[in-house]
């Protein structure tokens, strides 16, 4: 089926463009290089020192792991590795760099902004889980705002601004995991992409599990 | 019941204006175990057949409910890159990505649900491809070649998506092996029975999983004999560099897990070809999500 021209929305490699002409230059730990087609940590200052890669698939490579060789399956994690420097050769090529580096948030972030995310509370998250998740959602509200306050946030293992609550009459508690922007200081909105997060990943489903698991337990001792 | 033909890889009409969604399962504690999707994904995307193709994950970023924010296209293939029908493809795929049929139209955009990879028959090909590969020279009629699943009575589905696979290789006009055998990690017939099932001098033994991880690279080298409980992590493993292995009285060589290999994206391929034709004449039945 070929594209309707009147319905199609602005592609994310066109919105990225303009975002970038606009002065936007960093997602996450990512320092982006407009005019010269380049990624990089933002913390790496001397660029020359930089191990060099030319092809945006090395994202996957170069974000598999930290530093200390831990696997990083949470890509939000405020644990990407400094050392590299990615020369692109398109701003197609940054798009795609950056959806292996902190996948679909680049999508994400368009639908944020043009009001058209599909938020879900955590309730109605776990409420359709099945098999062995199913019992993620016998969680106490309690359980709830702690897996909050120690899973997400930059201190933890993710730094998307998170859009959810717990249900549409309760929302997260005060934190730094409530309160993050999902953007990286020193950047703010003026000149980072935020990323944001619709509804609990299924890391947290998993250890909802476990916590509802340890709540059920401690009941019956 | 399959029948007995080679099926080679279909020819496969281009769709520039569509996109590709390959879904895995993905892990939180193995990061190999992803890797062939990416690859699958990467290979597709160097034919220029689709305007975009992506990845998405149960266990990894992005999630399949994140995974259509990526994508600018308004018609989308979906194609499981799971060994076999099951849990994951019938329930969990269609719950998270809000599908109601083969076709589905929902969040403005077309989503066709092909089935999953392990299923097709063009699977058989990629057997026989890599029985070659792994024991290059080695007479089949002098072979056993052992086609190994996890087993489970969980799933019945897997251990059918492994019977098909040998019964078609075994009605193969040209099949020369002294025997194909389905096995199991844990239901008989057992891989660990390996050397008692086999009559043969030399056996070829293929795991019939999408990526490596600790069944092909420890699990089953186990079973088979080869392999101690060295606590290694899964990436540093070479138990597939180093055939053959003399066990038993036997010669034995070990592939990879089936789904590393290349050409895995043309059964990708192949299996949107099949949904196309098998849908080609109910286009009526789109379901409005």
């Amino acid at each position: 089926m070929p594209p309707n021209p009147t319905t199609q929305k602005m592609s994310l490699t066109h919105k990225l463009t303009e975002a970038l002409d606009s002065g936007i230059n960093q997602i996450g730990q990512i320092r982006i290089l407009r005019d010269s087609l380049q990624l990089h940590h933002i913390d790496d200052t001397d660029l020359d020192s930089l191990e060099a890669f030319d092809s945006p698939d090395a994202a996957r490579e170069i974000s598999l792991y930290t530093a200390d060789g831990d696997y990083r399956f949470t890509k939000g994690e405020l644990s990407l590795k400094k050392g590299w420097i990615l020369n692109l050769t398109s701003i197609e090529e940054i798009r795609k760099a950056l959806d292996l580096f902190y996948p679909a948030s680049l999508g994400l972030w368009r639908a944020h902004e043009l009001g058209t995310i599909r938020v879900q509370n955590l309730r109605d998250k776990l409420g359709r889980q099945s098999g062995m998740y199913r019992h993620a959602r016998n969680i106490s509200d309690n359980g709830a705002q702690e897996l909050v306050q120690t899973l997400c946030g930059p201190a933890n293992k993710c730094v998307k601004k998170i859009l959810w609550q717990i249900d549409k009459d309760l929302s997260l508690q005060d934190s730094e995991a409530s309160r993050w922007e999902g953007i990286v200081p020193p950047a703010d909105a003026t000149n980072a992409i935020p990323m944001v997060c619709q509804e609990a990943c299924n890391f947290f489903v998993a250890e909802a599990r476990k916590k509802s698991k340890a709540e059920f337990e401690a009941k019956a001792d | 019941m399959p029948q007995g033909k080679l099926i080679c890889a279909m020819t496969f009409s281009p769709k520039p204006h569509a996109a590709l969604l390959i879904v895995g399962h993905g892990s939180t504690e193995n990061p190999d175990s992803s890797t062939p999707y990416f690859d699958h994904a990467r290979e597709i995307e160097k034919r220029g057949v689709f305007a975009e193709v992506h990845c998405c994950f149960w266990k990894e970023e992005p999630s399949m409910r994140e995974a259509l924010y990526m994508i600018d296209a308004e018609e989308v293939y979906i194609v499981p890159d799971f060994i076999s029908e099951g849990y994951f493809t019938q329930e969990v795929i269609p719950r998270e990505l809000e599908l109601t049929g083969p076709t589905t139209r929902v969040h403005k955009k077309t989503i066709h649900y092909c089935d999953p990879v392990g299923i097709h028959p063009s699977m058989t090909s990629l057997i026989l491809q890599r029985t070659a590969e792994v024991a290059p020279g080695v007479p089949q009629e002098e072979s056993t070649l052992f086609i190994v699943g996890h087993g489970t009575g969980l799933n019945k589905n897997s251990t059918k998506a492994i019977r098909d696979q040998v019964e078609l290789i075994r009605t193969l006009p040209d099949c020369q092996f002294a025997d194909v055998q389905d096995t199991y990690m844990e239901e008989a017939p057992f891989i660990a029975d390996w050397g008692k099932i086999a009559k043969t001098p030399n056996v070829i033994v293929v795991p019939f999983f999408i990526a490596d991880g600790l069944h092909s690279y420890q699990d089953i080298p186990m079973m088979l004999g080869f392999e101690k409980d060295e606590g290694l992590a899964a990436s540093q493993k070479d138990v597939f560099r180093n055939n053959p292995y003399h066990l038993q009285n036997k010669t034995l060589y070990y592939s990879a897990a089936i789904g590393t290999e290349p050409l895995m994206a043309d059964v990708i391929l192949d299996q949107i070809s099949s949904f196309d034709a098998a849908q080609s004449d109910h286009s009526e039945n789109v379901a409005y999500a």
